[in-house]
Order: C-alpha cells, then structure tokens, then sequence
C-alpha cells in the first residue's frame, strides 16, 4: 500500500513560545484508521490541522497524496483541501443554516464563487447533498435549522459535509469528545464505514482506548509533542497506558 | 530592568506635573475672579514644576504612588500625601465647576414663572398645524430611513475590513484594519450636529443635508458595532469552511456572513431608532424636517405650535422605541 501522508521531522512553535511538536515523524498508509491518543495539550489538534495547514508549521516536511503542503498556497493548497475532509469536536457547522446547506458548504473547494451562492438551484449538487444526508440517516432533517438536532445529528451532518467533498483522508478532531457514549459508538461506526466501505484513510483523536480498539487498525500516541508509541491497539496494555496518560490514569472502560 | 526604572520615574513626573499644573490653574482662576487680581499663566507653569520636583523628590506624590512602587503601601490612604491630594483636587474641581457652570440654585425655585409660555403652549397644543406639522414629521422620519439605508451597505463592506480576525495578519492588512477603525472611530466622535453644520452650507439648508449628516455618522457607528461583531463570531465554522478548500470570499460568506446577519439587522433598526431621534436635533442645525419646524416656531415665540410639535416628536420617539425593542427581540431569537 501507497503512504497517503509522510510527515518528516515536523516542528511547530506557537508565537507564544509553547514548543507543540517536537520533531514529529509519520507515515501513514492509505486505508489505514488511524487512531491519536495522548492528553489534552500532547499536540494532537496541532498535527492533524498541520495536516492541512488550517495550522502553519515551523519546520519539517508534510507530503499529502505526493503533494507538499507546508510550500501550497492559493489554488493549490485549495486543491490539497478539498480531498481532506475534517471532523471537529465541536462539529463546527454553521448552525443558523439547515443541515443541507451545511452538506453542501463541502462542496466549496470545488467551484468557483458564484456556482456556490446559487447552490439550491444546482440540482445535481443538492442530489448528492441529499444522498449524503441519507447516508449518515438524516434525510428528514435536511431543511432543519443545524442548531435545533441534537449533538449526535450535528456530528452526522458533518460527517455527511466531509463526505460532500468526496475525500481520500478524512481528519477527526475528537469527533465523539462531546457526545453520550452511546453516540459515540454511532458516530464512530459511520467513520468506520467510511473506512471499510469507501476505502478512506481515517486519522481520529480520541480518548478511549476502547474504541481504539474497536475501530483502530493503527495507534499513535503523544506526550508533550512527541511520538511515544506506535503500534496495533491490542498491544495497549495497563503498562503502554500509562506511559502514555501519566502514572495516575486509569482506564474508563465504555461499552 | 534600569529602563523600567527610568520610564516609570519620567511617566511618575508628568502625572505630577499635571496634576500640579492642573491644581495651580484652577487656583489662578479661583484667585483671579475672586479677587480680580491678575496672576500670570507662567506662574501656573513655575509653580506647577517647583511642587513637582519637591514632593516627587519628597518621594510621597501622586504619581510616585501610581508608577514607582514602593514597600510601604498598607499605610492607610487618609494617611498619606497622594491620598490628601486627591481629595484636594476632586474638591478644587467641584468649586471650579460651580463657577464654570453658573450653578445657581435661586433663580431654579423663584422664576419659574419665565417658563410658563412654553408649558400652557405644551398642555394646549394648537392643532391647526397639525397637516403641516406632520409632513415637517414625514421628512424627518424619512430622512433618517434613508440616511440609514445608504449607511447600511457602505458599512456592511467595511465592517470586514475593520475586523481583526479577517484581516491577514501582514502590514498590509494591519494598516487597513487601523486605518478604518480610526476614521470610523473620528467620524463618530465628531457630532451629526457638527456635520449637519458642515453640510447645510455644502448642499443648503434642508433635508438632505441633515441625511447626509446622519447617513456619516451611522457609517461610522455601523462600521463599529458590525465590525466588532465579526470580531465576536463563533470561530469554528471560519475553520472548517476553511478546510473544505474554500476561498477566502467564499469562507466569508457561508462561514462569517450566517453567523453575523442577524444582529446586523438588530443594530441596524436600533441605528434608525437613534437617527429619528437625532433628525430632530440636526433639524436644529439646518437638517429640516420637524426640527427645523421646531426652531422656527420657538423663535417666533408660539408657544401652542412648540406645544403641539413636542408632542408629536414625543410620540414617533416613543413608537420607534417599542417597535425597535420587539423587532430586536425577534432577531435574537433567530
């Protein structure tokens, strides 16, 4: 299998001084679902917006789809984007707007600006807006206000935004850390669809280790901007986690 | 670390210095209208310096206090120099203000007779003038929607270049960003009334000089409270319209635009509100309308027209501002 993402020795230091990546090296294959552990301030939200520079780096190589991103500017970092869907913990839609509109804002990487202000009456684009909302179980919900689903509707949405623009790499940003446990396992089924079915590469943070293992085909863990540990999730014992998390951790299970 | 000693030492002597200045000046003026002797200005400047020297020296002045700390600073306010100087100056200022001002409480209770004209004119409105008093009314309510209007589009395009969070974070995009939040912030601060003198001499007393003025003035504001706006939206969507590959235009429509549409709306009715009060004011001034009406009949000294247009401006105010406040209150909730 080809590398989708080759990272090479990648610093970032915030204008502050907070030194958030130490020299991160990472390749990623494409089909891969790959998980990031490590505590809130590790540089996990730093790495995957390096990815596809929503973050500017400080030093070091990233090449997405043989592409160089920390050099792509105007048109072709737009080109890069597109094929990279993002997910947020926050979900980050547009909530005054209906769900729909949302979906169809993950097109906009593709068109030019006045295609994109008369998106409705594209009847193509709303089709596969559509499709994509059927996908993620919200076709009744399309002309709803965002703000008024629920966290886990708003999530799919998202998902179904991402999926809008048809992407090889999909980057999650704690994708489930605001929802219920048991929206949790539904968002994270449908990456692991998107996964399995579409061949997408999936690069998530997460907390817990038990959805790690249930959807992980790929674990690497941070602390303090550094890679330490790389491997299959079964081989996270108490041991691994702990060095990962602190010696005062212990494992939440959630089912 | 010696830098800082010297820059909080020369910024400790100007406080004092004004301070001194400033107490000295207000005795000149007490002494020279209370005992009609001439003191020099250059006293006020000599003296000034000679205290500040002494007591920054003395190391127990006001500035000393604000700028260098010291170890000593649990002693009691009421037991220290800065806090007596304080005191002093608050109290010099009251008394220079009653002068200035020429406060003065007897003529208040015993001539209140003077006034009787304009208030038997305000409980017996002549409603002769009403048809002409409500097309004075018609131009000033509309002169204030179209001053509004033409200010909303103007200001809705800088607005995006006066917030910090869109300009690019280059010199280019700083100088924009300063140089539009200072002109907005000197238009505002200069009065319509003072731009409707300026325009009721460029294009004639009337009407469209009073919207001219307003329409300046809610530009600027506009530019102000839409800008800051901007500056207060939810920043996630902004990153990921972002990370779909959208355009910079493109992100500042889907992402910063719904975000941002309805408290534009609101600003902008509470805007008009504010500019139907202030056509009247301008109207004064040469901005037609029911001011200038107002102005007129005042001069003439009938009293029973003053009567009648001040309960009409009293009325549309008054309905504007409920209207507004329910209209506001809808676009919240959107």
């Amino acid at each position: 299998m080809k590398n989708i993402i080759e990272i090479k020795n990648l610093h970032k230091v915030y204008a502050r001084g907070t030194h958030a990546l130490k020299g991160i090296n990472l390749n990623v294959k494409e089909g891969e679902f790959c998980i990031l552990l490590g505590l809130s301030g590790s540089g996990k939200s730093t790495l995957l917006r390096c990815m596809n520079k929503l973050i500017d780096s400080t030093s070091g190589e990233i090449r997405i789809c043989d592409e160089d991103v920390v050099s792509a500017l105007g048109n072709n970092l737009r080109r890069i984007r597109r094929q990279i869907g993002m997910i947020f913990q926050q979900f980050n839609l547009i909530k005054n707007l209906s769900a729909l509109t949302n979906v169809l804002t993950g097109k906009l990487g593709y068109v030019s600006l006045g295609h994109s202000i008369m998106f409705t009456q594209h009847k193509d684009d709303v089709n596969i807006a559509r499709d994509n909302l059927k996908r993620v179980g919200l076709l009744d919900f399309a002309n709803k206000k965002v703000k008024n689903l629920s966290g886990g509707q708003q999530q799919r949405v998202a998902i179904a935004r991402a999926l809008m623009q048809n992407p090889k790499l999909i980057l999650a940003d704690e994708p489930v850390a605001s929802l219920d446990p048991a929206t949790a396992d539904s968002v994270m089924k449908y990456l692991g669809e998107l996964n399995k079915k579409d061949n997408m590469t999936v690069i998530c943070s997460l907390h817990f280790l038990s959805l790690a293992r249930k959807y992980g085909t790929r674990v690497v863990a941070l602390k303090d901007g550094e890679i330490v540990f790389e491997g299959s999730p079964k081989e996270i014992d108490e041991k691994k986690f702990q060095e990962i998390y602190g010696e005062d951790a212990e494992e939440v299970e959630i089912k | 670390m010696k830098n800082n000693k010297i820059k909080s030492i020369i910024q400790a002597f100007f406080t004092d210095l004004l301070f001194w200045i400033y107490l000295w000046g207000c005795f000149l003026y007490l002494i020279n209208s209370w005992f009609e002797i001439n003191l020099k200005t250059s006293f006020v400047i000599i003296a000034g310096l000679i205290f500040t020297i002494f007591f920054l020296t003395a190391g127990i002045s006001l500035g000393r206090k604000i700028f260098v700390p010291t170890k000593f600073t649990n002693i009691r306010w009421n037991k220290t120099f800065w806090g007596w100087s304080i005191i002093v100056v608050l109290a010099v200022t009251f008394i220079v203000g009653w002068k200035l001002v020429e406060v003065n409480p007897y003529k208040f209770f015993t001539q209140f007779k003077n006034a009787g004209g304009i208030m038997s004119g305000i409980f017996n409105p002549n409603l002769d003038i009403l048809i002409m008093s409500l097309t004075a009314l018609a131009e000033t309510i509309y002169l204030a929607l179209l001053a509004t209007l033409f200010a909303i589009p103007i200001a809705f395009v800088l607005s995006f270049f006066a917030a910090r969070n869109l300009m690019p974070k280059t010199i280019l995009g700083n100088a924009v960003y300063v140089i539009i939040r200072s002109i907005a912030t000197l238009f505002r601060s200069i009065e319509a009334i003072v731009w409707a003198i300026i325009f009721s001499v460029w294009v004639g007393i009337g009407p469209f000089a009073g919207m001219l003025a307003l329409m300046v003035h809610s530009i600027a504001s506009l530019t102000k409270l839409y800008s800051e706006q901007i500056e207060n939206i939810d920043t996630g969507p902004v990153e990921a319209i972002k990370a779909t590959g959208a355009t910079t235009l493109q992100v500042w429509i889907f992402a910063v635009i719904p975000q941002i549409i309805s408290p534009y709306l609101a600003f902008t009715i509470y805007r008009w509100d504010i500019n139907v009060r202030m056509a009247t004011i301008v109207g004064f001034v040469g901005g037609g309308g029911i001011g200038l009406m107002l102005l007129q009949q005042q001069q003439l000294l009938r009293w029973h027209n003053v009567g009648l247009i001040i309960w009409l401006i009293a009325a549309v105010v008054w309905i504007m501002d409920m209207t507004s406040a329910k209209v506001r209150e809808k676009l919240v909730e959107m």
